[in-house]
């Protein structure tokens, strides 16, 4: 069995469960769709250009509606009283990771996917579509960072007992970084500003962080997940 | 010139435990536990609630590791061999394993995945045909009532031909056909599978066995070869447990 047909395996499997329960994917579309009624309705009265705070109002909802889903991630598996049978199998646990990884990132994509065109409709001046493939890329890295450094905490939060409590506690500082990054990067996009100065800085930024917590995930997942 | 068959002449030990310990916090669960099973044997381990029989099995199946002493499990050490050891065994536990939101199919196949079942299409119909789950095939597990599940469990612990069979209290809220169903595929696949079975009923573990141990208080209480008559063992696993039971 090779690690990419269990791999495959995992990730179908919960994307089956997600198809089937839509337990995520509502929940956290709702929040978002709420953010965005929150937000335009803040800011009506404003006379200015909210292009500029869009990346912001963008990356905090994507970020705490990306929390929904990661605590549930493994949170099923454990309340189901599946994660004994997913351990049992031969597989390496690095590919358990980044399985997990995989289907918290198609999630967060699929939101993303019908959630970026709303803002920016209701927020954005400019057209933008031109750069859509460096909105594209950093909206990739953005997510990657944000998937592989929740699944690898709530992996480790799981078997606390206020794990609901615990995974905001442990991701939350660590994510900010990346939060400026993304905000900043997502804003040189959406007012045009896409000169290599500033937003390579920001684009190679993200490149690091993700490969620091892939690495990372990589040497002490074995111990994230045992015991 | 080196025996090319060092085991020539003498059962092959597959399941060997020696002076395993195990801690949870400042609890010691395991206190020094010894036993060894040979290929094609079947172990049944009784003792009270909280003696660390179930402990035994989660280490045994490289879901917790040992804290001192060695486990070896067809061959391979759990702790620095774990991949060939989850390759062998296949566990039946108090909980099925089982994901309640696929279908029964989709839960096999997923193991059979992750296991590497090359005939997996085969391999799953003839397991859900001879637990009598066929029909179910395409229902949720959700939707399944407790003895159904278990029946799926079993599937879902044979299906990758696994060399060492653990049972945690197996017949437990089983229906009298899930047991005619266990039983039969147990005694099928007896000759060429070991087994470590936990369980509190006595007669249905004399029945299997062919080597019984008491658990008490983390350690090995009593362990003999199995023939023995279920009254007169129901005797010696009460002095044993009272003796030993100071946990």
């Amino acid at each position: 069995m090779s690690a990419a047909a269990q791999f495959s395996a995992i990730l179908r499997k919960d994307l089956t469960r997600e198809l089937r329960t839509r337990e995520v994917l509502v929940s956290v579309f709702l929040f978002v769709m709420l953010s965005l009624v929150i937000f335009h309705y803040a800011f009506a009265s404003a006379e200015s250009d909210l292009t500029f705070f869009t990346g912001g109002m963008l990356w905090v909802t994507f970020l705490f509606g990306a929390l929904l889903g990661l605590n549930r991630s493994f949170a099923q598996e454990k309340d189901e009283g599946c994660l004994d049978g997913l351990l049992l199998c031969p597989v390496d646990r690095v590919t358990i990771f980044l399985a997990k990884t995989a289907a918290n990132l198609v999630l967060l994509l699929a939101i993303q996917v019908v959630a970026v065109p709303v803002f920016t409709l209701f927020f954005v001046e400019r057209s933008y579509l031109g750069d859509l493939p460096l909105l594209a890329g950093v909206v990739l890295l953005a997510d990657l960072g944000i998937c592989a450094l929740g699944t690898l905490l709530a992996t480790i939060s799981m078997n606390s007992r206020a794990r609901d409590l615990l995974l905001p506690v442990l991701f939350l500082p660590l994510i900010v970084p990346l939060l400026i990054a993304a905000t900043s990067a997502t804003t040189a996009v959406f007012t045009g500003d896409t000169g290599l100065g500033d937003l390579g800085v920001r684009l190679v930024f993200l490149v690091a962080f993700d490969a620091v917590f892939l690495v990372a995930a990589y040497g002490t997942y074995d111990f994230a997940i045992g015991e | 010139m080196a025996d090319p068959h060092p085991g020539h002449g003498r059962p092959e030990i597959e399941v060997e435990v020696e002076g395993l310990r195990k801690t949870f916090g400042r609890r010691e669960v395991l206190r020094g536990v010894s036993f060894a099973l040979e290929r094609g044997g079947f172990l049944a381990v009784f003792g009270p609630n909280g003696a660390g029989k179930t402990t035994i099995l989660r280490v045994l199946a490289t879901l917790l590791s040992p804290g001192s002493g060695s486990v070896c499990v067809a061959g391979h050490d759990v702790r620095e061999d774990p991949m060939p050891v989850r390759r062998a065994v296949g566990l039946i536990s108090h909980s099925p394993l089982l994901y309640p939101d696929l279908t029964a199919y989709e839960n096999l196949r997923f193991y059979a995945d992750m296991y590497g079942v090359e005939d997996r299409e085969a391999r799953i119909d003839e397991l859900l045909d001879r637990l009598e789950l066929s029909h179910r095939r395409y229902d949720v597990v959700r939707a399944f009532s407790r003895g159904m599940r278990q029946r799926l469990a079993i599937a879902r612990a044979v299906l990758h031909r696994p060399r060492v069979l653990l049972l945690d209290e197996p017949h437990e809220g089983l229906d009298p056909r899930a047991v005619d169903i266990l039983d039969g595929l147990l005694a099928e696949i007896r000759a060429d599978h070991t087994f470590v079975m936990v369980t509190h009923h006595i007669g249905k573990g004399l029945e299997l066995a062919s080597r019984v141990m008491i658990v008490d208080a983390g350690r090995v209480a009593y362990e003999h070869a199995a023939g023995v008559d279920a009254d007169a063992f129901s005797a010696v696993y009460h002095e044993h447990v009272q003796e030993g039971s100071a946990q």
